[in-house]
């Protein structure tokens, strides 16, 4: 905090301050959340106040620009596991054969939409705080209302829809790509035979769900934190600063606590056989 | 383009706490249909705070907004819709849309009744031809100058014939014949439409050509609501102060 | 002429990052030569230190903890279809010491502590207080700069190895709470199976990883054009250039350091 405190509350206030705010802000997220929802709702029903074309633009804003990114980082880090993996497999077991049918479960399952989701709450995270964050700090915002335009419907609703549709067809895009990085890691480091290593016999229909569960869960998660940082932001450039900052955190954050959720739900769900 | 009845307003009692900090201290004030009210006062005294509470923007802590005779304090933004198409709000920071041309901008209001195109475009070129901006439609309001945007600003704020205009710092930044220019524009609006007035200045001096009475905000609290004429007279010591731009007396920098 | 404008806009695009990229190299460059004689701003350096320790640990400890039991819960199929629990504890632990406690706990990093370094030096520079010091003879890169890149290094490598451990931990809990996996049996799988090396070479992985991210965090800062919105797209750019470095220098590292 930027002004100095002439006496500091002592820690046991603080942490239950911090706990109560805390709470506070989980609410108010919740309700954006449903607020969201609710706007979509009102979307489909009256055709309400949205800029034209808003969602097709925020999904050429959220999908272009990342493609590139999600292609190179999940690339590499691709080629990094399975490289990892191999070394780990020749030590404890010395059979390859492996490496690629359980690589591909995960990868469907899990780090495919978790990574590219991971990336995206960067990016895309940051790229929708900054933006509504500077509206709200301008006076943007107010000035919506004041037109009895709701923010969460003309702001959010259109990222939404689009982060959504983006963040599965992204972690599609992620997934393919890491999958032929580490084929090719697996061949040109240790000689697995790309036949062996490309067997999608692992992969089961239960796999496929978990994973675009996944992805739709980071592509709205994603969203609603950044939106409600960015229409938290106060001050001038220095809020619109923090607002990025909480909604980058946030967004990693939540896509981690999601994929944990989920994937313990799953193993859970299918006793112990995912 | 007449309004349809001037709106009247009303804060009874009203208190506003940020986080604790009390920032406006049981304001009573009235505002007559059609009158044209000056809200002045030295920085942070609470005049912004003031002006967002009459558009609705924050709700009081305490004490009731009362819009022609409707108490609409802490309504929802649904609830609110209605009764904030008769209100125009002209923002300090001018609140312009960058992502949306000027013309977008100015007709952002009609766009939202779902007007049609063809009336939505002739307005808006009514709109800016009055305040001296004909021509400008496909400009980003980046490529315009402070001045400029403020005008464009006050076409957003007025293109729907409002009961109820308020303006916060009008004339914040701009040089002096440009400040008399916009209160021109003020008054030749409100001239023809009789729309009621609540304007927010730290430019006492060119408000005055503009507004009737004044209210002087200190600290969050109204220390003088009347007629113009007789402010410099106030007995209010810190009215006096202000008004002469004295340095010494009870008014705290 | 669909084909003329992507390839001019492709061309575009990497003389830009082709310029950042110079530009971050040049700071750099900077720091390193403002470190050879050590002389910096002690104050600043310990402010710095607290600031961004004190502020990331509960962020850290929590991912960690979910990191750590993620991949627990990844490794189950296969553990049980081997039956091998006592490789769960070395399969979580391997994976998490080598590489997702590193990447995550620096991709976290990157976003409490250097996108919140991105916003204070742009709001900085926004309000012209680097240009009221270099009127004042100080020199920015000293004075703010080089406390901030060493404070960033130091605290990433600690958080490191903090949320190592507790990714571990993690991991334990969640092998015990979801697989039934015995604390003491996950405990010696860990112990027997992982290696200091396999520790040190994340170690290794943070301590570029920490670079990066105060280089470029610093970097983007101090460029910032145009206000408010300015400042929210150089913390966008900074959090971004450090993800892809840490990817990218994770992936050479990895070869490197096997």
């Amino acid at each position: 905090m930027s002004a100095p405190v002439s006496r500091r509350p002592d820690p046991v206030s603080r942490l239950g301050a911090g706990g109560l705010g805390g709470v506070r802000a989980g609410v108010e997220l919740w309700l954006v959340l449903i607020g969201t929802i609710a706007g979509i709702v009102r979307m489909f029903r009256r055709g309400a106040a949205r800029p034209k074309g808003a969602i097709v633009e925020q999904m050429w804003v959220i999908g272009n620009r990342s493609l590139l990114f999600v292609a190179v980082t999940l690339g590499f880090i691709g080629m990094v596991m399975i490289y990892q993996a191999c070394l780990q497999f020749s030590r404890a077991i010395g059979d390859l054969s492996q490496v690629g049918t359980q690589f591909i479960r995960l990868i469907v399952s899990d780090f495919g939409p978790t990574l590219t989701a991971m990336m995206l709450a960067t990016r895309v995270g940051a790229g929708i705080a900054a933006e509504i964050g500077s509206m709200k700090v301008t006076e943007q915002v107010d000035a919506l209302r004041m037109s009895g335009v709701l923010p969460i419907d003309y702001l959010l609703v259109p990222r939404f829809l689009a982060s959504v549709v983006m963040t599965v067809a992204l972690a599609i895009v992620g997934a393919a790509i890491m999958y032929a990085a580490g084929g090719l890691t697996a061949y040109l480091s240790f000689g697995v035979n790309p036949r062996i290593f490309y067997d999608l016999q692992m992969v089961e229909g239960k796999h496929l769900i978990l994973g675009l569960l996944k992805a739709v869960s980071y592509g709205a998660a994603i969203p609603v934190v950044s939106g409600f940082c960015g229409l938290r932001a106060r001050g001038s450039s220095e809020g619109v600063g923090w607002a990025t900052t909480a909604a980058v955190v946030g967004s990693s954050f939540a896509v981690i606590a999601l994929d944990f959720a989920l994937s313990v739900g799953a193993l859970w769900l299918l006793g112990g056989d995912l | 383009m007449t309004a349809a009845a001037p709106a009247k307003l009303e804060l009874r009692d009203v208190s506003v706490r940020f986080d604790g900090r009390l920032v406006l201290d049981h304001v009573d004030l009235t505002v007559a249909p059609g009158a044209r009210v000056g809200v002045i006062g030295p920085a942070a005294s609470g005049k912004s705070v003031l002006v967002k509470v009459m558009a609705g923007l924050v709700a009081p802590s305490e004490g009731r907004l009362l819009i022609d005779g409707h108490d609409v304090t802490g309504w929802s933004e649904e609830r609110m819709a209605p009764v904030r198409a008769r209100i125009g709000m002209l923002f300090q920071n001018y609140a312009l849309y960058d992502f949306l041309t000027v013309g977008d901008n100015v007709g952002f209001p009609l766009v939202r009744r779902g007007e049609p195109e063809g009336q939505i475009a002739r307005r808006v070129g009514e709109r800016l031809r009055a305040v001296g901006l004909a021509g400008n439609e496909a400009k980003l309001p980046s490529q315009l100058s402070g001045g400029m945007k403020k005008r464009v600003g006050i076409a957003r704020a007025t293109i729907a014939a409002p009961e109820l205009v308020l303006y916060d710092e009008p004339t914040a930044g701009l040089d002096p014949v440009t400040t008399s220019k916009m209160y021109d524009l003020l008054r030749d609006d409100h001239d023809r439409s009789g729309a009621t007035a609540i304007a927010v200045s730290s430019d006492v001096t060119a408000l005055l050509t503009f507004v009737e009475t004044v209210v002087f905000v200190y600290q969050g609290r109204a220390h003088y609501q009347g007629p113009a004429a007789t402010l410099a007279d106030a007995p209010d010591p810190v009215v006096r102060q202000f008004v002469r731009g004295a340095l010494d007396g009870p008014l705290v920098g | 002429m669909l084909g003329e404008r992507s390839i001019t806009s492709l061309g575009a695009r990497a003389v830009a990052v082709s310029r950042e990229l110079g530009g971050i190299t040049i700071l750099f460059a900077q720091v390193l030569r403002a470190l050879v004689p050590p002389r910096l701003d002690g104050r600043e350096l310990v402010r710095n230190l607290y600031k961004m320790g004190n502020r990331s640990v509960p962020i850290v400890a929590l991912t960690a903890f979910f990191a750590g039991g993620l991949m627990v819960v990844q490794s189950a199929p296969f553990v049980k279809r081997l039956d091998a629990t006592s490789l769960a504890g070395w399969a979580a632990g391997y994976a998490v010491l080598r590489e997702i406690g590193p990447i995550l706990i620096a991709l976290m990093f990157s976003g409490r502590v250097g996108a919140n370094n991105t916003a204070e030096l742009g709001t900085m520079t926004v309000t012209e207080q680097l240009d009221g010091l270099r009127a004042l003879a100080i020199d920015p890169i000293r004075y703010l700069i080089v406390p901030r890149v060493l404070a960033m290094l130091i605290m990433l490598v600690c958080l490191t190895v903090i949320g190592d451990l507790v990714a571990l931990i993690g991991a334990a809990v969640v092998a015990k709470a979801v697989l039934g996996i015995e604390w003491g049996i996950m405990y010696a799988s860990f112990t027997e199976n992982l290696k200091p090396h396999d520790f040190l070479h994340g170690v290794y992985k943070s301590m570029a990883f920490g670079t990066a991210i105060a280089v470029t965090s610093c970097y983007f800062g101090v460029t910032v054009r145009g206000g408010a919105v300015g400042v929210g797209r150089a913390v966008n750019a900074a959090v971004v250039a450090a993800a892809v470095s840490i990817m990218l220098l994770d992936f050479f590292l990895t070869y490197v350091n096997a």
